[in-house]
């Protein structure tokens, strides 16, 4: 068995060597690189773009901008057809709404030309008032998309709502009436980058047969090829997206980024196109998390009861509307079922404004409602004079229980209903407040230090019920090696090397005899790609499927060869074995070649009409300089199910990068924007996310469940672990100086002032 | 104008802009794959290469200043034995996600290891302080540095 | 950067200064680089190069001052026993906290003081250690001490001139000094910086000096406040040290930004200026933790 083992991570020695692997490792011939020239007004009519000088410009091939492509209304979302976000993009838009949106593209036979070209170009602008206020933006006259969305999401034409939400399970205004304890706050939650270190980067070229071939660094290939077939009006079987080895995404690359643009680009001049974003661009011009404002009030009865919960989001989704619904429906979805109340008022508004676009970012809106929602419990177990860990223990979700909301959440589909067939949270709970020392807190290590504990529940879904799925090709060969395809997309986090345990499991061979490719459009099935944690449960999913039917086809051969029921053939240990009859795999392999003379091969689908959720209860430790307000993050624990896990280094591996991540979110990271829509932090200069100097001391527990809806039992990792850490920390700091920050990142300042008030 | 230098070991001379910098020219010029662009600010360490033996981040360095020096890559320390147990511990400690800044992990660590001294795991913290990885926390890159340190002495 | 088109590699400080005038205005000196590359400017057409000026020297002389030529790198700074031995190794602890590792094989202190940040981070221990700064326009060599080279956020007195390098008179050796970023993260630009100095014999401190970074148009020194340094009894020290990082405080005229405001920017001077006068003297910091302990 390779699954439940830490074998090799399969892509791992390449990666370790330098080898090439990366978008830009490889560089075609004649290869032109293109630059776009970004928008300096937050909101602004393009009337004309003289490219005459820059056209002149030894080097340069081609300047396009909007009157040389066509207007096609499409989201860049990288999403389920039909797309569950407004169709409020083009390729080139006549009308700027960001600092940095796009307003022409120079290629050129080398970067530096392309840069001394975007300097020689003359754009005339009818500059727009801006709103920049995410407050104010659904009171503001001004009307950042005037077009009608033709998905019907957005307000478009009519106000600023690029997405509405409004849920009401039972009676929240009732329910608040016989509470004992009724508390309400408002939360900040910041804008953040998912800051990937390799930026997005695509190549495209033209082949030999007159196909448009896509080099990119993205989370979802199949996505890709739908929206550039729509946007460039062009047939799908026209277009092949590869994806090789990615640098990181967490989000930011399930989008369409820069394929459209070096596709175009490829298409006019029948040359390589390469397009690459510096980290500035990465900072204004990718995605972002949300920025949001959280309005919640929980209602209590004096023995700890939650009751009722009204959770109202504001939430940016800056000049375009990518994933505004959905990542704002997730918000909810992911945080309320945690203490399932029959009392439940959910509302989203999310807006457009004329800052840098939101987008998906790991934990995809969970983080801020977890941040609201567990601090939010922290202050109703004070007024009720409750223990803060007993009161989560009384109310949150067990095995067996239903999850209240997600039946009543339509993301452009109706939701599913969810019931808890696997949770270990209890038990997650009582190792973290053991690890953490949750009744035995450590004292100070200077007098001017305040000490505290925090805690931060948090759940999330394996992949989107009912939409995700993928399939998965298994080929076996003459010498019992198996060719695996994946739609899947390994970006990072190791899906290949899981993917390919469970597919040797399955078959009873080594995991060596595996060798898989992910993803490339022409060659691999289907998947929706590397989101919403979905890869080791959907595509593991259908990965086992086709195995098992590669299996059968075996099994079959070799019960018309051994004349034995099919279904009683074992396969294990490269075995198969039948009463006496015995033969190696190789051996099978062989025979099903040069004796029956078939190939045995299978693809096979899986969907889920279930997300199981995997949960974590995540402590935080800290010191609190009580003259400077810096936190001190001195431990942090991370207990979790994750249902069985199948590479035990690479799922601690998912802890410790997204803990990273939340602690920076907790605490040091928030791009900035003034008021005139421009970034004052584009670089990690001044935008700051964790070093190795950061890092807390960090201690992981898994407790396995067997997550009855995969035969592997697995669920999920990638996100759940992310949503944890700002409550946690912002618990433990209140827990340490008795006041309370309700907005992140809390910053020395934000303590400083607290404490400052409270003295 | 020409740059002469010593690339991993073998004498090369190509021809650059005064303004180049030494990340683009080892990359794009001289096909150094291994040196990765992230931030072109200095800060996140993926393009870090060894110039006469200290690490620095070529995209902060500008290529002339290399001429008459001698560089070395992670494609240079291909046979090192030192690297090549550095390396094979990342991938036993799981130190390798997305492994886009695992060269300049390793290039500024086998630095650090090179300059002898006793080895804490702070040490291992500050070596490793200018590399930004996104994936790992840090935590099973630390691990992996401290299994060859302990191996070693 | 990529607009330079042409390449000097002078062999003398004056040779370079002598280039640089030649090029009108259109030159750049060009030491580690880091920073021209990292702002990516565009107005500049040669390049002077000064790894041949031999500017890279370390030394104490016969008298025992501390000599840094301008093209020593933070790394030098870091690593030498010449810094190390100075002042309690002050100098080599600020450079140590001066960006990374890696970028501190190339930076140098030179482009540190000539980029001349407000929070430029090798400047306020050495203005702590009352370092002279010399500099030559090809002809004659001028000096003057560092509290006057900054005329302004990112301006000095250069004007063309080349930074040679700085002097630290051999008289602060055996002082005791300390610096200290105050940073979101470990490794950041200054929200805050200070150093101070003492000189302390037996139980009397005979003088001190205090600087600050990050919290005025250039860095500064709290000269009014070091006043209360001077002569002061071990003894009366924790109520003095306060009423310098008071001094001191009200001395700085910081800015808000993205990254913190002027007020807390003020009182943080307050905080480190006493700890660190606290830390040098090896004293209990008492007034503060308000009662607390």
């Amino acid at each position: 068995m390779s699954t439940g083992c830490n074998v090799p991570k399969i892509d791992g020695d390449k990666l370790v060597r330098g080898l090439p692997a990366f978008v830009d490792d490889i560089t075609p011939a004649g290869l032109l690189y293109a630059k776009i020239l970004r928008s300096p007004h937050a909101h602004a009519r393009i009337i004309s773009v003289d490219i005459t000088k820059a056209m002149a410009l030894e080097g340069v091939v081609d300047v396009i901008w909007h009157k040389d492509v066509k207007q096609i209304p499409h989201t860049r979302a990288g999403q389920s057809y039909p797309e569950p976000s407004p169709y409020d993009y083009t390729v080139m838009p006549t009308k700027a709404r960001f600092v940095g949106d796009r307003v022409a593209v120079v290629l050129a036979e080398s970067l530096r030309i392309a840069e001394d070209a975007l300097e020689l170009i003359d754009v005339e602008y009818e500059v727009l008032p801006a709103v920049t206020d995410f407050t104010q933006s659904l009171d503001s006259d001004v009307l950042i998309h005037e077009e009608p969305d033709p998905r019907g999401i957005s307000k478009g034409g009519e106000s600023n709502l690029a997405a509405m939400i409004d849920v009401h399970l039972g009676d929240v205004d009732k329910a608040l009436e016989t509470c004992d304890v009724v508390v309400s706050r408002v939360y900040h939650l910041p804008r953040v980058q998912a800051a990937h270190v390799e930026p997005h980067i695509s190549i495209a070229w033209i082949d030999e047969d007159n196909r448009l071939i896509v080099r990119t660094s993205t989370q979802v290939p199949f996505h890709l090829r739908r929206m550039l077939s729509t946007v460039l009006e062009m047939p799908e079987s026209k277009i092949r997206v590869i994806k090789p080895r990615v640098g990181g995404g967490f989000g930011d690359k399930q989008e369409l980024v820069c394929e459209d643009l070096v596709s175009v680009l490829a298409i006019r001049t029948g040359k390589p196109v390469r397009i690459e974003f510096t980290r500035e661009e990465e900072f204004v011009a990718a995605r972002l998390r949300h920025r949001q404002r959280i309005s919640m009030t929980t209602g209590a009865m004096k023995d700890g009861t939650l009751v009722a919960n009204r959770m109202k989001v504001l939430a940016d989704t800056g000049a375009y509307g990518s994933h505004a619904l959905t990542v704002q429906a997730n918000t909810g979805q992911k945080t309320l079922p945690l203490y399932p109340m029959e009392n439940i008022h959910y509302h989203v508004d999310s807006v457009y404004t004329n800052n840098p676009i939101s987008g998906a970012f790991r934990g995809y809106g969970a983080p801020q409602g977890f941040f609201a929602l567990e601090c939010q419990i922290d202050e109703v177990a004070k007024e009720l004079g409750m223990d803060r860990l007993e009161l989560r223990k009384k109310n949150h979700i067990n095995p067996g229980e239903d999850d209240p909301i997600s039946a009543h959440l339509n993301e452009g589909k109706p939701g599913m209903a969810r019931r808890m067939n696997s949770c270990a949270l209890a038990e997650c709970i009582a190792s973290g407040a053991d690890e953490i020392g949750w009744n035995n807190k450590q004292e100070p290590t200077h007098p001017r230090f305040k000490r505290g504990i925090g805690v931060g529940l948090a759940m999330q879904g394996s992949g989107i019920a009912g939409v995700d799925w993928g399939a998965a090709t298994v080929k076996l060969n003459d010498d019992c090696s198996v060719n695996l395809f994946v739609g899947a997309t390994d970006i990072g986090q190791g899906s290949d090397t899981v993917l390919s345990q469970m597919c040797a499991d399955e078959l009873g061979i080594d995991y060596e005899k595996i060798v898989i490719l992910s993803s490339d459009t022409d060659l691999t099935p289907f998947d929706v790609g590397a989101y919403a944690s979905s890869t080791t449960y959907v595509s593991g999913g259908a990965v086992v499927k086709a195995a098992t039917k590669l299996r059968e086809q075996l099994a079959e051969v070799l019960a018309a060869k051994w004349d034995v029921p099919a279904e009683e053939i074992i396969f294990a240990d490269n075995k198969a074995e039948c009463g006496d009859h015995s033969m190696t795999m190789t051996e099978v392999a062989n025979f099903a070649f040069y004796e029956a003379k078939i190939q045995p091969m299978a693809t096979a689908s899986f969907t889920s009409d279930d997300s199981p959720a995997p949960f974590a209860a995540q402590f935080a430790d800290v010191e609190v300089d009580t003259e400077t307000g810096q936190v001190f993050v001195r431990k942090f624990v991370s207990s979790c199910d994750f249902g069985k896990i199948i590479h035990p280094l690479m799922a601690e591996g998912q802890v410790d990068g997204a803990v990273a991540q939340g602690l920076g979110y907790a605490l040091c990271e928030e791009l900035h924007i003034d008021d005139e829509g421009r970034v004052l932090n584009p670089h990690f200069l001044d935008y700051k996310i964790y070093t190795a100097l950061d890092m807390p001391e960090m201690k992981i527990i898994f407790h396995e469940t067997n997550e009855p809806s995969h035969k592997y039992g697995v669920k999920a990792a990638g996100e759940v672990v992310i949503d944890g850490p700002a409550p946690a920390v912002v618990n433990a700091i209140t827990d340490a100086i008795g006041k309370r920050s309700y907005t992140i990142p809390a910053t020395p300042e934000r303590i400083w002032k607290l404490i400052k008030e409270t003295s | 104008m020409i740059i002469e230098l010593n690339l991993n070991g073998k004498q090369v001379a190509w021809e650059i802009s005064p303004g180049d910098r030494l990340l683009d020219a080892l990359r794009m010029d001289q096909g150094a794959v291994s040196v990765k662009r992230g931030c072109e600010s200095g800060d996140c360490g993926s393009c870090c290469v060894l110039l006469n033996g200290e690490p620095v981040n070529t995209c902060v360095v500008p290529a002339v200043k290399a001429s008459g020096q001698e560089i070395t890559t992670l494609e240079g320390l291909a046979e090192d034995e030192l690297m090549k147990k550095l390396q094979s511990s990342f991938l036993d400690s799981g130190a390798v996600q997305c492994g886009y800044c695992t060269p300049g992990m390793l290039i500024a660590i086998w630095a650090r290891l090179n300059t002898g001294g006793t080895l804490t795991e702070q040490d291992v913290r500050h070596a490793l302080s200018g590399n930004l990885c996104r994936c790992t926390g840090y935590a099973k890159p630390v691990e992996a540095i401290l299994k060859v340190w302990e191996d070693k002495s | 950067m990529r607009n330079i088109s042409q390449w000097f590699n002078p062999e003398s400080p004056q040779e370079a200064a002598q280039m640089m005038r030649d090029t009108k205005g259109k030159g750049c000196y060009l030491a580690g680089g880091t920073d021209l590359l990292l702002e990516n400017r565009t107005d500049f057409e040669f390049a002077v190069d000064l790894s041949a000026t031999g500017l890279n020297e370390i030394a104490r002389t016969e008298t025992g001052d501390l000599f840094i030529g301008s093209c020593a790198t933070l790394h030098d700074l870091e690593t030498s026993p010449l810094t190390h031995e100075f002042a309690d190794g002050a100098i080599a602890f600020a450079a140590a906290g001066c960006g990374n590792r890696p970028v501190r094989s190339t930076a140098t202190v030179g482009g540190n003081l000539c980029n001349a940040l407000p929070s430029a981070d090798m400047v306020p221990v050495l203005l702590a250690l009352d370092a002279v700064v010399f500099f030559t326009d090809g002809e004659s060599q001028e000096s003057v001490p560092l509290s006057e080279f900054f005329v302004g956020p990112r301006k000095t007195v250069l004007d063309g001139s080349l930074l040679i390098g700085l002097a630290i008179s051999g008289q602060y050796a055996n002082w005791k000094v300390i610096s200290r970023k105050l940073t979101r993260t470990v490794e950041d630009i200054s929200l805050v910086q200070v150093a101070v100095g003492l000189e302390i014999e037996s139980d009397t401190i005979l003088r001190g000096s205090v600087a600050m970074g990050a919290v005025a148009p250039t860095p500064m020194r709290a000269t009014e406040a070091e006043v209360l340094l001077i002569d002061l009894p071990l003894a009366d020290a924790p109520v003095a040290f306060a009423s310098v990082a008071d001094l001191t405080a009200a001395t700085c005229s910081p800015i808000d930004d993205h990254r913190a405001t002027a007020q807390y920017r003020t009182e943080m001077v307050e905080v480190l200026t006493r700890r660190l006068l606290c830390e040098v003297a090896g004293i209990e910091d008492v007034k503060k933790y308000r009662g607390e302990k």
